[in-house]
């Protein structure tokens, strides 16, 4: 320790190298026996040339421009929509079965009875919804569930997933059974999978897809009030079903696509 | 500083009480936490992921209090978390499995695509990147996860038995990475390997039987241990030494 102290411009330009050799040498004497001042040129060595330093190597450090695609809104949708198991084989199977039944009714009404259409096709995104989320038919539920893309927002991407596959297989069964307007097919398939998502933040998402479906199948095979066709032409019906279960859906918005496991 | 904090913390499954008034704080720093099979730090893994709702207690992430849930999306955006045992698409590449990731956390799009092979690079597995999930090992699975974790430079990040699965010479890369996170983030590892927490852990917290029993040093913790305390290495004898304190203790 000593009672003199080189001054603050000295050391700065000795910690550049901007001293002449004879003046660097006698701070650097200096140096080794006053700790304040070594000290003080640790912490004000020239913040700028460190962080340049610290920015040229992370840079040098970064890995080489991989395969990861551009990252645009369209990239997004694709990631989110297409990334899940919303289109589960068994599920995807089942859409599949849905559309060769749909060509042998309209091949011959007795080989494939319309009603087993009416059954089926607006089902199928009730059901396809509640498999692709939640703890016990999605591998990644737990990982997603934390974050902030989690819950109700991955849910309904997933749903938009699964309407787009059975939303037209739907529409198309509805044309060739004749039962209603073929386009009126999609309000209760629209109906049943908000219904399922309702149910679904209060028990596992695979319930309420088996509550909605039975409860559907009761509805298709009690005996008829006035005919089938009065389940899809009740348009404005849906669409009351839809939205109180939107409504419940919106309330439990937090509960959706997060039960634990 | 801190920037985690969990207040009278009560989590419960059914009847079973796991957690009942339990406070932690946690500053930036790689943090160990500790326990017996059972204690119940898995638990406070998911809670603090925000997965798992408490039945009652006020937590604090990063300055965002996770009952406001635009509070909480906020704390989600800057969190990684990776569980104990997680599952995946088997058709999933690494990196799509790691771009997935950062479009749910909401990273900004410029910074994608870059983070995604940095956050593979880190735990070594670019070599791999574009290979199926499915035709991964159990070791690479898991780094695989930790590469998801990281991805969004989380600052609070949260990592159920990081270390099981890997290989020696892959553990003592995964200690280097974890005090390089602990810089400027939460670290908070659970595990049951105390090797790890002297090789890589700032502090220490212990649990059992739902309470925290030990939070300190990890020199704390090997001083807590005498000769008569069984464990084949200071800081095991340590470690049974408080459990055993802890558990003669009056509640």
């Amino acid at each position: 320790m000593t009672g003199f102290h080189v001054d603050a411009g000295v050391l700065a330009a000795y910690a550049e190298g901007g001293l002449a050799d004879v003046d660097a040498w006698s701070v650097e004497a200096h140096l080794d026996r006053c700790a304040d001042c070594r000290t003080s040129i640790a912490s004000d060595a020239s913040t700028a040339l460190v962080v340049e330093a610290v920015a040229v190597s992370l840079g040098s450090r970064l890995p080489t421009q991989g395969r990861v695609r551009q990252a645009t809104g369209w990239r997004r949708i694709r990631v989110l929509v297409g990334a899940g198991p919303a289109a589960r084989a068994a599920w995807l199977l089942s859409v599949a079965v849905t559309g060769v039944l749909t060509a042998g009714l309209a091949v011959s009404p007795t080989v494939v009875p319309p009603w087993l259409l009416l059954l089926i096709a607006p089902a199928l995104p009730a059901v396809g919804t509640a498999l692709s989320y939640g703890p016990r038919t999605d591998p990644l539920h737990e990982l997603i569930a934390g974050t902030p893309q989690g819950g109700l927002r991955i849910v309904l991407w997933r749903t938009l997933a699964v309407l787009a596959v059975a939303g037209p297989v739907a529409v198309l069964a509805g044309a060739v059974t004749g039962i209603g307007t073929p386009g009126l097919w999609l309000s209760p398939c629209v109906a049943l999978t908000v219904l399922t998502l309702a149910l679904g933040s209060l028990v596992e998402p695979a319930y309420a897809a088996l509550v909605v479906a039975g409860a559907w199948a009761v509805v298709v095979l009690a005996p008829p009030v006035g005919g089938v066709a009065v389940l899809v032409s009740s348009g404005s019906g849906w669409l009351g079903v839809t939205a109180v279960a939107a409504v419940v859906v919106y309330v439990r918005r937090e509960r959706v696509g997060r039960q634990p496991a | 500083m801190t920037t985690v904090s969990v207040d009278d913390l009560r989590v419960s499954y059914g009847k079973r009480v796991v957690f009942d008034d339990l406070d932690l704080e946690l500053g930036v720093g790689v943090h160990g936490l500790l326990g017996p099979n059972g204690a119940g730090k898995t638990t406070l893994m998911r809670v603090l992921a925000t997965v798992l709702r408490p039945d009652r207690g006020d937590i604090r992430l990063l300055d965002h209090h996770i009952g406001d849930p635009a509070a909480l999306r906020q704390a989600r955006r800057q969190l990684g978390y990776l569980p104990q045992t997680f599952g995946f698409y088997p058709r999933f590449t690494i990196r799509e499995f790691v771009e997935y990731f950062a479009w749910l956390k909401e990273m900004p799009p410029a910074r994608i695509a870059l983070a995604v092979d940095r956050a593979i690079e880190r735990v070594g597995l670019l070599e791999r990147a574009d290979d199926r999930m499915k035709h991964l090992s159990g070791g690479m699975l898991r780094r695989a996860g930790i590469a998801q974790a990281i991805v969004n430079d989380p600052r609070l990040l949260l990592l159920d038995e990081p270390t099981a699965g890997l290989d020696p010479e892959q553990r003592v890369q995964f200690r280097a990475l974890l005090r390089e996170l602990g810089l400027d983030a939460v670290v908070l590892v659970s595990t049951h390997l105390v090797e790890d927490v002297v090789a890589a852990c700032t502090r220490v917290n212990l649990v059992d039987g739902g309470r925290l029993v030990f939070t300190g040093l990890p020199d704390e913790l090997i001083a807590a241990g005498g000769d008569g305390d069984s464990g084949d290495s200071p800081i095991e004898r340590g470690y049974t030494a408080v459990l055993r304190g802890a558990r003669t203790a009056p509640r």
